[in-house]
């Protein structure tokens, strides 16, 4: 049973998730809030490990996802059952792929899914920033970061490690509970 | 090179061996790969299945993959593709995970991940930035967003729905502006 419901979970994503890179991420924390497979905390994490390993993050999240709710067959099913959409969907466009291209609805539908992902994942950014526990430093070492991506154009795996580093002194020294 | 399904795969192995950190890095690789080393296709060609792939659902890097496996060599080239992207992806977390699980309440480890999720909010608004610059772009795609971010923070309507929703609206759209031409026209 469990392997159904994680098929089809992962199945949803694949035909859903519009936006490419994060966009997989608002039906993640929906389903860690929903079937308990893996926390929030987890998938908070698991978004991090995934920013230094090979590979698309979505993939890597259901991979993960998978693993943690039913062992490797999990992972294995998770992991094909989000690429499965794009195998089906693709297959039908490249049959139909000068109409497809030209066909002004098609160009009106993706235009207007795109904001829709885009505040998809806004409302997790909003979600994450009131439900992990920030606390006084975590809440001034957000705002100092944004403020310098406005400022410097930087690696993303900077500030995962800059914010690593800070967690790792923050926390040897008891003040990350401030 | 020639073109099996063995070759195939080795190539978009490589590659998602190589893919770090999101798919953004992605069309710079392929084009290594299959344009400049390979030939198999050309450069054009790969940029359509690239923006062919970020306009449909799922992930861009399998949806660039199958189209690209597919002109190769049809479905075989497809599954060739795809799963040579996604394994290294596949491999990597399942060795992290046996790690991760042994480790995780370990006091230092969880200190770092509580400053690694201040990153990843981080990640998260750079991705919301770039994303907001390409896709709202008039009062119809901001009302959109709008519109799908209250729906998707009050939290009782299904993702799926509000997906539809904008969808919808866009072919709406689109019929509007068709009539409105057409009564231009009859004026």
């Amino acid at each position: 049973m469990i392997y159904l419901q994680l098929f089809w979970q992962f199945f949803q994503i694949g035909i859903f998730s519009f936006g490419g890179g994060y966009a997989t991420l608002p039906f993640l924390y929906v389903i860690a809030d929903k079937f308990h497979w893996f926390t929030t905390s987890e998938l908070t994490n698991m978004l991090a490990i995934s920013s230094i390993t090979p590979g698309p993050v979505g993939v890597n999240v259901a991979t993960f996802a998978g693993f943690n709710s039913a062992g490797i067959i999990g992972s294995m099913l998770a992991t094909t059952a989000v690429v499965l959409p794009s195998f089906i969907i693709v297959t039908i466009v490249s049959k139909t792929l000068e109409k497809f291209k030209t066909n002004r609805f098609v160009k009106s539908a993706v235009k207007s899914l795109k904001p829709a992902g885009c505040a998809l994942l806004s409302s997790v950014g909003i979600k994450l920033i009131f439900t992990s526990n920030l606390y006084l430093f975590g809440t001034l070492l957000l705002i100092l970061l944004i403020i310098l991506s406005f400022i410097k154009k930087l690696d993303p795996l900077f500030y995962l490690g800059i914010s690593a580093v800070a967690g790792l002194i923050l926390g040897s020294i008891n003040w990350i509970g401030i | 090179m020639d073109k099996n399904f063995y070759s195939i795969f080795k190539t978009f192995f490589k590659v998602g061996t190589m893919l770090l950190g999101g798919g953004y890095v992605i069309l710079p690789l392929l084009t290594s790969e299959l344009v400049e080393k390979k030939k198999w296709i050309t450069s054009e060609e790969l940029c359509e299945y690239y923006a062919l792939g970020a306009a449909l659902p799922g992930i861009i890097a399998a949806n660039t993959a199958i189209f690209t496996g597919r002109k190769l060599l049809g479905t075989k080239g497809a599954i060739a593709a795809v799963t040579g992207m996604i394994l290294p992806a596949f491999v990597a977390i399942i060795l992290l995970a046996y790690i991760f699980i042994g480790i995780v309440n370990i006091p230092v480890v969880q200190h770092i991940f509580w400053g690694v999720g201040i990153g990843v909010i981080v990640l998260l608004f750079l991705a919301v930035k770039e994303m907001w610059i390409k896709s709202v772009t008039d009062k119809f795609t901001a009302v959109i967003y709008l519109l799908c971010l209250i729906s998707a923070l009050c939290g009782k309507i299904p993702l799926p729905v509000i997906v539809i929703f904008a969808l919808v609206s866009g072919i709406v759209r689109q019929v509007f502006e068709d009539r409105k031409i057409a009564k231009g026209g009859s004026k």
